[in-house]
Order: C-alpha cells, then structure tokens, then sequence
C-alpha cells in the first residue's frame, strides 16, 4: 500500500522534468573479478618470488569474498611491464581488473625492488602504478601494503590487510585462552591462558593494549595487557565485579560496567588517575557501553524498559535517547565508523541475528541467517562485520560484507572461538 | 462531599508512601550487606563443601530473574542447613543465546534474586557470597531447549 | 474566530472544487505530442509485472480488451455506440476517454523500456559500499534509432571520485539498448533519442 503510494507521488511530481530519467539505485550482484598475473623477475632473482608475491596478493583481496579471481591456467598472457600489457586478452575472458608486476634485484643482501601496476580492463586505462623496496624474506608483509593500495585503488575505501584480530578460545579442557593473529588467521599469538573464563577483549585504538574480563580470582575483573612486554594490570580499584571494558577513541579512558551491590551501571574509567565516573543510574541492568566514533556518546543496553534494548547517552550531558523499539532483544550495540549506523546482536522469533540500523531510521536489517550469532566487531574501513556463531558444539567465527553480497567463515581452531575484535589500523 | 472524596485518595497516598519508606529502607539494608565472591584464598575455599541432600540448583525462565513457587519450595527447605553453613555461595548462570555481556549481568541478577529470598527468610547476607559467570560455565553445550533450560540456573552451595 | 473560520473553510471548499473542475478538464487535453518525462521506481514495476506473467487468466482478459481498442476500430465503433445508447454522453467526451487510454498506453511502454535499461544497466553497475554518504550522477544518453549509445557523458558527477568511476565502467559495458526497436519511432524521437540516468549511492531499496 504504501509502495504505491510513493509510486504515484513520484509520477506527479515529476512531470515537471523535460526529459526522461531513469534512476538506478541498485547494483550487480556480480563480483568484480580481478587477474593477479604472476610478477615477472629480474635475472638473478629466485624465480619463485613472483609467483609468490601475486599468491599472495590474490589471497588477502579474496579473503572476504569481496571478488572473483581468473585462474591462471585461463590466462591468454603473462604479462610483466606495461608495454607487454593488452587490454582485449583480459576482456575477452571477462576481467575487470589486472594486476601486474615485477621483481628487482638491488643488491646482493636480497633487497628486492618491486613494481606494480593495476588495470581498469573496461576502461581501457592504469588506475595504479607503485614500487616497494625491502628485504625478501618479508615477502608476505610487502604484499599486504600492495593488496592495501589496490584495494583502495578499486573500492575507494581503506585496505585491511594488515590489520589483526582478538579473539577468546575456549578448548574442550575447560581451558580459556586469549589470542590474537594477522586478519587472515596467520601468526596467531596467546596473551594469556586460564582455567577460568575469559571474555570481552578490546584493543586500544594504538593498537598496543588489549582490555578483556578475566575470572582467574572468582569473580569478573578487568585487566589491560601490554602486547609486547605481556605485562598485565588489574583494573581491579573497583572492589566489585566489573565487565565490558572499551577503549575511548581517545586512549585515555575505559568505558566499562561496574555493579555496586548488584546493580551494574555504566562508569568511564580514566586510566591515568583511575577515577570512576558515574554514567548511568539506573536499577535495571546498564551494559555493554561503546564509544561513538567522535567520542561524544556512549551507546549501552538496558532492559530497564522490560527486555534489552540499546540506548545512547551523551557523556557531557547526560542526556539519554532510547535507539531500538521493535523485537525484544536488541543488545551490544556497537556505531559504525561514520557514527551515522548501529550494528547490535537481534533477536528474532528465537533467533539472535546481527543487525544493523540507521540511526536516522526506524527500520531493522538483519544482516545474518544463523540463529546464535553474537559479539559483532566491524573492519576499521566499516565494510565488513565478523562475529561470533554456533555449528553443533562449536563456535567459530563468520563474516560478512555490508553491501550484502558476500559471507565467509574464517578458519577453525582447535577449540570454541569467539568474541572477535578487530584491531583498529596503524596509522 | 470533597472530603468524602479527599480521604481515600489522602490514604492511598499515605499507604504509597509507607510502601516507598519501607522498601526504600529494606534495600538500602540488603545494599549494605551484599558479599561478592572473590579473591581467592576466600573463607568458602578453606572448607569443604557441605552436603544437603538437596537439589542445589534453582532454574529461571529466558531473560527472567523471577523464583516460582517450586524455587521458593526448595530454597525453604534449604533453610534449616544454611542457619548451620558459614557460607552460602550462590553462582548465576544462563544459557547460550543472546549477548555476553548482558548475560553476566542477567546471572548476577539472578543469584541476587536468591540471596534476597534468603535474607527475607533471615539468613544473614554476611554468609552470603554472589558471583555471576553469564553464559561462560554451561552445563550442557547442546544447543536446544533442554540444554537451555538447565543452563539457566543458580547454583547453591554451602561450606 | 468562529466566522473567520468559516470563511475560510469555505474558500478551501472553492479552491477544491476549482481545482477537481480544473483537472478534469486539462487531463485529457494532455496532447500526446507533448514530450513526457516519467520517473518511477521502476524495480516495483518489474516485480509487478512478474507477477502478471506468472499469474492471471483475468490479466490476459486485460490485454485482449486494450487490443482491442486500439486494433479493431469496428469493434470500437460498437462500443461508442454502445456507450452512446446507453447513457447521453457526448462524443467530444469519449474521445478524450480514448486518448487518455492511447496515452496511458503509451506511458506502459516508456515504462517498459525503461525498466528493461534500468535493469540491465543494475546487472554490470559495481557499486562502491559507500554507507556513510548519499550521493547522485547524472549521465546522459544519447541512442541510435537501433538502439546503438552513440555517446554518453557524466554531465552531473558526484562528490565521490570512486562512485563516478564505478558508473563510466558501468557504461563502458553496455553498447547497445536494443529494447527501442519496439517502440513507435515518434516515442523514441521524443523520449529515447536522449535521456539521463541518475545513479544513486542510497535509496528506497533494501
């Protein structure tokens, strides 16, 4: 009904424009599909590294299926400079785009000079064209800055490549483990390890510190771990349980819950002077705080209105604002990067989906189908959203990307994983 | 006639604030006394778990912290060996579903539903210690009603 | 208070009914020469007529009588007279009713068409995930009577360079609209011939 409405609202309204017009609002389906053409090399230099170097460009920009990729064994040429490069061998096979390049030798300590460059195929031009130096055996990290930058170069948005995730393993022993590792699964590394439970990790926006709950002394307390020393300090000046820290965009603060006689409420914690702010006051339960990019507001979930639901609270003024109304389980409310979206765990007719919603509207999107998804933590480029879910007895962790078009699960552990958190990018 | 009118309103009033007094005071009595699981090296750790012969689990609806009658049942006839423990810990737990966080707060609520029931029946809340662990300590991993259902609990023990 | 309120009740009531005299009498004056300009949201439309396909004896019924109209003159002859006999309309009046149907009919097929373009140009438009902003390009057209893009040019870019970009790759793919070829060469010269696509970065569409 009101479909139809709007339908001839706009066939009067617009009887006023002289020519025709015809809006496009939706996009393909279809994946840009992208040829990655082994790097050619100098004389001198192994013959293995440019094969290397485009394997593994191809895997970071195929890691959240944001793209297709050719197969090499369809590709008509192997190009390695520009002027062996033809546009018709890449269109005929349905390329969008091709990556190219080459490796050089500087000298004899293996320092690598590597150039490439990026082709828009239907356009017929080079949108990218670069070169890094560094040493062969850090092949994989040179690869990331170049993946970074071609993916920038074709999607307009930040590349992610090299940034890591957090994340709590729970292995069949009862034993809880902290962790972290490269976005792609690689190098993982244990923070700290527990027979008792771990959650909540959060990294400093430095990226040198992680937050995260841990039972190891009976009961709920926040600790912050220094990645490189390993050095760990409780936050433990609150004498009761405490939960749910997140780091202020700033660094200087945490925003946590603290439950004086069995009432948790919202507190900002300033990690200098560790003094405790009080947020909200309220005997229903107050949690899961998190930061408004611009650091003004605190979004948290309440149920003082009977069941979860997310609220905002500006920190200055105190003054609070009710976010979600329908369903009755909203909870963990986390703002986009631009601030002008929340994405939050939903609960469904028993199901507990991740959603999203403007901010600006009323309107509910369920992003994912599985029903026991929790612990949603967004790429700092805002594009695409891991979290938590449940296959038989085990978790693990899933992915999607915001436009929709593809989903992705990362790669198991031995063990239960869960509650991801995406690191934020090194400046 | 406005007095007729007046009166019972007047009383009413009168009967809201005495209920407001009271539960104001009542709370901020129990707020005093509430014990928090801790550190370890804590008193309940030294002693042995005390045996009862009873169920030492009560159970909770979804995203409810409310005792039913068959709860109140039980924890009644907790009563007598209680008033012999020198403490009473009582751990709070829910299932899977929903956020973690929000959890931990729920398991927290629900130990205190408890412990308030036994303060009301006079046990002292000096002997009590709460914890809650939210979804963290499942019984049962499964994931259907059953396993739900018995997760969704608060655990007594006494020492 | 009372009085002023009234009176101006009672000009609303005028203007009303100035404006249903007034409509009624301008719609079917709307010359069919006159050049027409529809936008809809055309994704609606499609599901619409799927749903046309996959269902309905009546729908076919529909199609049969607007035919009917426009083909077989006798057939409509009999119809006028028909009308006529029955109720005292006057001829003028009719022929308004009938050029209003040739002109809704014709509104169907730049509806049409432009569905067709509108989904074909959806299928190969790459669209940047830009959330944070709400952005719009203009491209104009302009076609071959075979329905050949003669040239394209993004007369109204967007703020986003990347946005602009994804809609000239979009447009390099396509050659040819050749749905025009079953339009009327006159609704081609007057909607076709040149036209504009307004890409959006957000909308209605979920």
């Amino acid at each position: 009904m009101i479909k139809f409405y709007l339908l001839s609202v706009m066939l009067i309204s617009n009887s006023i424009f002289s020519i025709l017009e015809i809006e496009i609002l939706k996009g393909s389906d279809n994946l840009s599909k992208i040829a990655f053409v082994p790097f050619g090399v100098e004389d001198g230099v192994e013959e293995d590294y440019g094969m290397q170097i485009s394997q593994y460009i191809e895997k970071n920009m195929l890691l959240f299926g944001e793209f297709e990729n050719l197969d090499k064994s369809e590709m008509l040429s192997f190009p390695s400079s520009e002027n062996e490069f033809f546009y018709r061998d890449w269109k005929v096979l349905g390329v969008d785009y091709s990556v190219i390049g080459r490796v050089n030798s500087v000298n004899v300590l293996g320092n690598l000079n590597i150039s490439y460059s990026l082709f828009n195929i239907t356009r017929r031009i080079k949108i990218l064209e670069g070169e890094i130096v560094g040493s062969e055996d850090n092949i994989e990290n040179i690869s990331k800055i170049i993946s970074n930058r071609i993916y920038e170069q074709i999607t307009g948005l930040r590349g992610i490549f090299d940034t890591k995730l957090a994340y709590v393993i729970n292995s069949d022993t009862d034993t809880y483990q902290i962790c972290i590792s490269d976005i792609d699964g690689k190098n993982e590394q244990i923070l700290f390890t527990s027979k008792a439970p771990i959650m909540s990790p959060d990294w400093s926006p430095d990226r040198k510190k992680i937050a995260y709950v841990s039972f190891e002394n009976g009961l709920a307390e926040i600790f912050i771990q220094d990645l490189k020393s390993g050095k760990r300090e409780s936050v433990q000046a609150l004498g009761m349980t405490n939960s749910a820290p997140v780091w202020s965009p700033d660094g200087k603060s945490l925003a946590l819950v603290v439950s004086f006689s069995g009432n948790p409420d919202v507190f900002l914690y300033s990690i200098s002077n560790k003094r405790l702010i009080r947020l909200t006051n309220h005997y229903g339960i107050d949690t899961e705080p998190s930061w408004s990019p611009d650091s003004k507001k605190i979004i948290f979930t309440s149920d003082r209105s009977g069941s979860p639901q997310l609220y905002e609270i500006n920190t200055k003024s105190k003054r609070k604002k009710r976010l979600t109304r329908d369903g009755n389980y909203n909870a963990r409310g986390r703002y986009f990067p631009d601030g002008k979206s929340i994405f939050f765990v939903h609960g469904n007719d028993g199901n507990f989906q991740i959603a999203r919603k403007k901010l600006s509207s009323r309107y509910i999107e369920t992003l994912t189908s599985t029903s026991l998804d929790e612990s949603p933590t967004i790429s700092p480029n805002g594009n695409i959203i891991i979290y938590a879910t449940k296959d038989g007895l085990n978790g693990y962790l899933g992915g999607i990307t915001l436009d929709g078009k593809a989903r992705f699960s990362l790669p198991v552990k031995n063990g239960s994983v869960r509650e991801p958190a995406w690191s934020p990018l090194i400046n | 006639m406005r007095r007729l009118f007046m009166e019972p309103i007047g009383i009413f009033i009168l009967a809201m604030l005495c209920q407001v007094y009271s539960c104001a005071s009542n709370v901020s009595d129990s707020v005093e006394r509430i014990q928090y699981a801790s550190v370890a090296g804590e008193e309940y750790l030294q002693g042995d778990k005390l045996d009862t012969n009873l169920d030492d689990k009560v159970y909770f609806d979804f995203d409810k912290s409310t005792l039913d009658a068959e709860d109140k049942n039980l924890l009644e006839q907790y009563l007598p060996a209680i008033k012999k423990a020198k403490i009473v810990r009582l751990e709070g737990h829910c299932d899977e579903r929903g956020t973690r966080e929000y959890n931990l707060a729920l398991g927290e609520r629900r130990a205190l539903e408890v412990r308030d029931f036994l303060v009301v029946k006079g046990v002292s809340g000096k002997k009590i210690r709460v914890v809650s662990f939210g979804e963290e300590k499942p019984l049962k991993s499964a994931s259907n009603e059953k396993a739900w259902a018995e997760n969704r609990r608060v655990e007594i023990s006494l020492y | 208070m009372n009085r002023a309120l009234t009176s101006l009740n009672t000009l609303l009531l005028i203007l009303l009914f100035l404006s249903l005299i007034f409509s009624i009498f301008s719609i079917p004056k709307l010359d069919i020469d006159e050049k027409q300009s529809i936008r809809v949201n055309f994704y609606e439309l499609i599901q619409e007529d799927d749903q046309l396909f996959n269902s309905s004896i009546p729908d076919l019924g529909m199609k049969k009588e607007t035919k009917s109209f426009s083909s077989n003159s006798k057939e409509q002859k009999a119809v006028e007279t028909a009308i006529f006999s029955k109720f005292k309309i006057n001829k003028t009046d009719i022929k308004n009713e009938i050029s209003k149907i040739k002109l809704s009919m014709e509104r169907d097929d730049i509806l049409r068409v432009s569905a067709i373009i509108q989904e074909r140009i959806s299928s190969v438009w790459i669209k940047p995930n830009s959330l944070s902003e709400s952005l719009v390009a203009k491209v104009l057209i302009n076609l071959a009577p075979s329905g050949e893009i003669l040239d394209f040019d993004l007369i109204e870019p967007s703020s986003n360079n990347f946005f602009n970009e994804s809609i000239l790759t979009a447009m390099n793919k396509m050659t040819f609209f050749e749905e025009v070829l079953s339009l009327d060469r006159k609704l081609f010269e007057q909607n076709f011939r040149n036209f504009n696509l307004v890409f959006k970065s957000s909308g209605e569409i979920e």
